[in-house]
C-alpha cells in the first residue's frame, strides 16, 4: 500500500514538473503554429481590397499600408523549412498590394 | 602580300559598313514562339537544360493576374528567382504543377519532385532548351478554329474569350484572395505626338479583365496624374510601359491600329 502511494506520489511529481512541460510546450507550439498561420490570414485581409482600391478612403488606405508594413516585418522573421520560399513569395505579393494602395493614396492626396 | 592584305582589309571594311548600316536583323518570332520565356537562373549552373515557358498555353487557361499577382511571378524572365525547392514547397510553378491540382478533367503534372539527383522525362517537359522534346499540346491543333490575328501568336485572344473558346481561370482555392468586385476605371485618350497619327484610346476595362489593378500600378505605370508620364514609342519598344506586355506576350506593337484608334480629323 505504501509502495503504491509512493509510486503515485512520484508519478504525480513527474507529471507536474515534466509532463506539464510537454503539454504547455505543445500548447505553445499550437499558439506558434496559429501565429504562423495568422500572418497569411492577415495578408489576405490586407490585400482583399485591391480591386476597389480607388474607392477606399484616405484613412483606410493609410491603415492598410501601415498593416502591410507591419506584416512585412513579420514575414522577414519567418522561420522553418518553408521560410526562404515564403519570404520571397509573400514579400513580392504583399509589395504589389501595398504599392497599389500607396498609388491610390497618392492619387487621392494629389487630387485634394 | 601587300595586295592580299589590302584586299582583305577592304573586304572587312565593306562587310563592317554593311552591318553598321543595317544592324543585325532581329528575327520575328513564329506564332508558337511568341511569348516564349527562357528561365535560366540556376539551370545551366546545375547542368540542367534551362526552362522554356510558352505563354500561349497558359494564357489560354489562366488570366495574367492569377499568375503574376496571386502566385507572384515577376514580369521579366529570371526576376522571380525560382528554385526547384520553391516548386517542391508548392509555390510558383509548384502552385499548380503538384500532380494533384485539377483544372477541369486534367491534373497539372508534378514539377520538381523530391527525388535527388535524377532527371527524368517529366523534367524535360520544362527543362527543354536545346532538347528535342515532343510537346503534349501542339500549337496549331490547340488554336485551330480560333479567331485569327495578323501578328503575335496569330490568335485574337480578346475575341477568343468573347466567343468563350477560352475561359481563363482567375481564382485558385487556397492561393487567390477573395477580393471585392473589380471597379473598372474609365477609358481615356493619350494624345499622339506625331501629327496625323491617330490618338490612343486606352481601355481600362479590356486590361483589368485580364490583369486587375496591381499588375500595372505602380510598377509599370507610375504616373498618378494624366499627362505626368511622358510616353514615347522608343521607350515602349525598349520594354517600358505598354512594352512590358506588348513586346512579349500581348499583341505586338507593330499592330498600330489596335491602340491608335481615334479618327484623325
Amino acid at each position: 500500500m505504501k509502495n503504491i502511494a509512493r509510486l503515485f506520489f512520484i508519478g504525480f511529481l513527474l507529471f507536474n514538473f515534466w509532463g506539464r512541460g510537454f503539454i504547455v510546450g505543445g500548447s505553445l507550439n499550437t499558439v506558434y503554429a496559429q501565429e504562423q498561420g495568422d500572418w497569411k490570414q492577415e495578408y489576405a485581409e490586407i490585400c482583399a481590397k485591391t480591386q476597389n482600391a480607388m474607392e477606399l478612403s484616405v484613412a483606410e488606405l493609410k491603415d492598410r499600408i501601415e498593416r502591410a508594413d507591419k506584416l512585412q516585418e513579420r514575414i522577414n522573421k519567418l522561420e522553418g523549412p518553408l521560410a526562404e520560399t515564403e519570404k520571397k513569395v509573400f514579400t513580392k505579393r504583399l509589395k504589389m498590394c501595398r504599392e497599389l494602395y500607396s498609388f491610390a493614396l497618392e492619387y487621392k492626396e494629389h487630387k485634394e | 602580300m601587300k595586295k592580299a592584305i589590302f584586299i582583305t582589309g577592304l573586304l572587312f571594311s565593306i562587310i563592317g559598313i554593311a552591318f553598321a548600316q543595317t544592324g543585325v536583323k532581329k528575327k520575328r518570332p513564329l506564332p508558337y514562339e511568341f511569348g516564349r520565356v527562357v528561365i535560366n537562373n540556376y539551370s545551366e549552373a546545375s547542368n540542367i537544360a534551362p526552362v522554356v515557358f510558352d505563354h500561349w498555353l497558359h494564357r489560354a487557361k489562366f488570366t495574367c493576374r492569377l499568375c503574376h499577382v496571386d502566385i507572384g511571378f515577376a514580369m521579366t524572365a529570371g526576376a522571380s528567382d525560382i528554385k526547384a525547392r520553391d516548386n517542391i514547397n508548392g509555390y510558383y510553378c509548384g502552385t499548380c504543377h503538384n500532380g494533384t491540382r485539377m483544372f477541369g478533367d486534367t491534373s497539372a503534372f508534378s514539377s520538381c519532385k523530391e527525388e535527388s539527383g535524377s532527371m527524368n522525362a517529366t523534367c524535360d517537359r520544362c527543362h527543354s532548351l536545346g532538347k528535342n522534346v515532343t510537346r503534349k499540346y501542339d500549337f496549331r491543333e490547340f488554336v485551330k478554329g480560333w479567331p485569327k490575328e495578323r501578328l503575335g501568336n496569330g490568335v485574337d485572344w480578346e475575341k477568343a474569350e468573347e466567343q468563350e473558346l477560352i475561359m481563363p481561370y482567375d481564382y485558385i482555392e487556397g492561393v487567390s484572395i477573395k477580393r471585392a468586385k473589380l471597379v473598372v476605371q474609365d477609358d481615356f485618350k493619350i494624345v499622339s505626338k506625331v501629327k496625323g497619327m491617330p490618338n490612343i484610346i486606352f481601355s481600362h476595362e479590356k486590361h483589368t479583365v485580364w490583369n486587375g489593378c496591381e499588375l500595372c500600378h505602380p510598377e509599370i505605370f507610375v504616373g498618378i496624374k494624366k499627362g505626368l508620364t511622358q510616353y514615347s514609342m522608343v521607350s515602349i519598344y525598349e520594354g517600358k510601359f505598354c512594352g512590358v506586355c506588348h513586346n512579349n506576350v500581348a499583341f505586338p506593337l507593330l499592330d498600330c491600329q489596335r491602340c491608335h484608334l481615334q479618327e484623325v480629323k
